[in-house]
């Protein structure tokens, strides 16, 4: 099947839904008229709403570190707007941003389960439901610090280190991924991963430009990636043009990992 | 069902060319590609074996095209490429889906192995550098390669057991090389802003000569989804590469297995 808007189904979630990559994918599904979920910090969400003047787009707050809270939200959300039919899952912690020398087990500790327990969590909660329905795709976000390690030539000061307990939690979502898409795959539910390469937001991009030309000799199209391009491959992966494609890890990073 | 112009996966307005069309998966990229909205060019030896195809895609609307090409000659191969340019304004996309098997048993004479080099191997490289070369000139263009599951493991024989039908050792080196070559071809073209990507669907589910039921038993065990591919499930990942909607995409190995390779 051509992968193509219709084929998104009715309702889809978007976590980090106000970030700079979770805003475009946001702002393409709300145009694309499907009902968009879009999970943020209290008034992050509302304000993506207002900025984009979407019409099809629903806030919703959720702090994701409290694993009560947000069980307790992803199943009033199922109740009211029924099973999603994808889910693009873009919430993560944030790490250390520390040499591993000044890293302590506990903030090692503390990126992990912050990381990944809550997103465990909401898969298995909502994988569930997708999975009695009998159709569903999720879309996690895992990073090419999630298959190869930073090259610590790049991130010289003022950048902080892109730190240990970042890319571990990153790979580990990858094999969440894989785990999961076996798990429920016979119930018609794929899970996927985007593994995006290097995407600076506007503010990193505007503050640090040497970084961002570091950044850039580091890919094969030698730029960064801008944030509609996220869009396409999230779309693709929700949409039934995808249909036969699950438990794999598609690189958005401009050849960062094919070199 | 059309791609609207408004999808980001719409590829209208781009000339697509595309190498090997008359097999099961050939046929369904045409008919994806076409029904995409892009400008069509089948490429074979014997393009006459597509004729029918073509003239129901074009009196649905479709803008498909059939030319000769030996993909044995790399003359053959810059002339299509030049009269693609030259009738139609540039081309835009190349999918590269030809394959020859002559090998049939790990024991064949080796006369078979470097039969199958020829197209596999050398045709295949001077169709992407002379379709590369063209849209390094123009600065863009997307090329996706068919490469398979086999590429990136190897044979299974419990899905053949009993009658003896385990794939000839070819087509895993020369898939498997396909793959990190599309990697080098990333690197080689990304600065004049042409994208490498490769495919690797699993096993395509034949309707008009079903599979071995066996087999087919067997092989839905293997994957996460219980079941063989259907051949128009690989046309949607074909479209996606091609188009607009993965500009930040390339040297990327796109599987299309139902999870065979991800367990």
């Amino acid at each position: 099947m051509i992968p193509n808007a219709a084929s998104l189904g009715k309702v889809v979630w978007v976590t980090g839904g106000a970030g700079y990559l979770g805003s475009a994918i946001v702002g393409a599904l709300d145009a694309a008229g499907v009902t968009t979920l879009c999970f943020d910090l209290p008034g992050r969400a509302e304000a993506t709403i207002a900025d984009r003047r979407l019409n099809h787009t629903v806030a919703v707050s959720c702090d994701l570190s409290d694993l009560e809270a947000q069980r307790e939200i992803v199943g009033r959300m199922m109740d009211k707007y029924g099973v999603p039919d994808g889910v693009a899952h873009l919430t993560f912690a944030s790490s250390s941003g520390k040499r591993v020398e000044e890293l302590s087990t506990d903030d090692f500790s503390r990126t992990l389960t912050a990381s990944l327990t809550p997103t465990f969590d909401l898969c298995r909660q909502v994988g569930a439901r997708m999975a009695e329905r009998g159709h569903g795709s999720v879309v996690l976000f895992s990073s090419m610090y999630g298959v190869v390690s930073p090259d610590p030539g790049i991130y010289l000061p003022p950048m902080t280190p892109n730190p240990i307990d970042y890319g571990t939690a990153k790979a580990g979502l990858l094999q969440m991924m894989r785990y999961l898409s076996v798990h429920f795959g016979a119930s018609g539910v794929r899970f996927n991963c985007v593994t995006p390469g290097p995407f600076p937001n506007p503010g990193v991009q505007k503050a640090h430009p040497e970084f961002v030309d570091r950044l850039r000799g580091k890919t094969a199209l030698h730029r960064v990636g801008r944030n509609h391009e996220i869009v396409g491959p999230t779309l693709f992966l929700l949409s039934e043009g995808s249909s036969f494609v699950t438990g794999h890890s598609l690189a958005v990073d401009g050849g960062w990992t094919a070199w | 069902m059309s791609a609207s112009s408004t999808s980001p996966f719409s590829l209208q307005g781009k000339v697509v060319v595309q190498f090997g069309g008359s097999g099961l998966l050939g046929r369904a990229l045409v008919d994806a590609i076409a029904k995409a909205d892009a400008t069509l060019i089948v490429a074979s030896r014997e393009p006459g074996a597509l004729a029918a195809d073509a003239e129901r895609l074009r009196a649905q609307g479709a803008e498909v095209f059939l030319e000769t090409v030996d993909l044995l000659q790399e003359t053959s191969i810059r002339e299509l490429v030049k009269a693609v340019v030259t009738k139609h304004g540039s081309l835009d996309g190349m999918v590269y889906n030809a394959v020859n098997r002559p090998m049939a048993r790990f024991d064949d004479d080796l006369s078979k192995w470097e039969e199958s080099m020829k197209l596999n191997a050398t045709g295949f490289f001077a169709a992407v550098r002379a379709c590369g070369d063209a849209m390094a000139a123009q600065k863009r263009g997307s090329i996706v390669n068919i490469s398979s599951q086999m590429g990136t493991i190897g044979s299974n024989p419990y899905l053949y057991e009993g009658w003896g039908a385990n794939p000839a050792p070819d087509y895993f080196f020369h898939k498997g090389g396909m793959i990190n070559l599309t990697r080098y071809l990333g690197s080689h073209y990304g600065p004049n802003k042409v994208r490498v990507n490769v495919v690797s669907p699993g096993g395509i589910y034949n309707p008009a000569r079903p599979q071995n039921p066996e087999f087919l038993g067997r092989y839905a065990k293997m994957t996460m989804l219980g079941r063989m591919a259907d051949a128009p499930e690989i046309g949607g990942s074909v479209v996606f590469l091609l188009s607009d909607a993965s500009t930040y995409i390339t040297g990327a190995n796109l599987a299309v297995d139902g999870g065979y390779t991800a367990k």
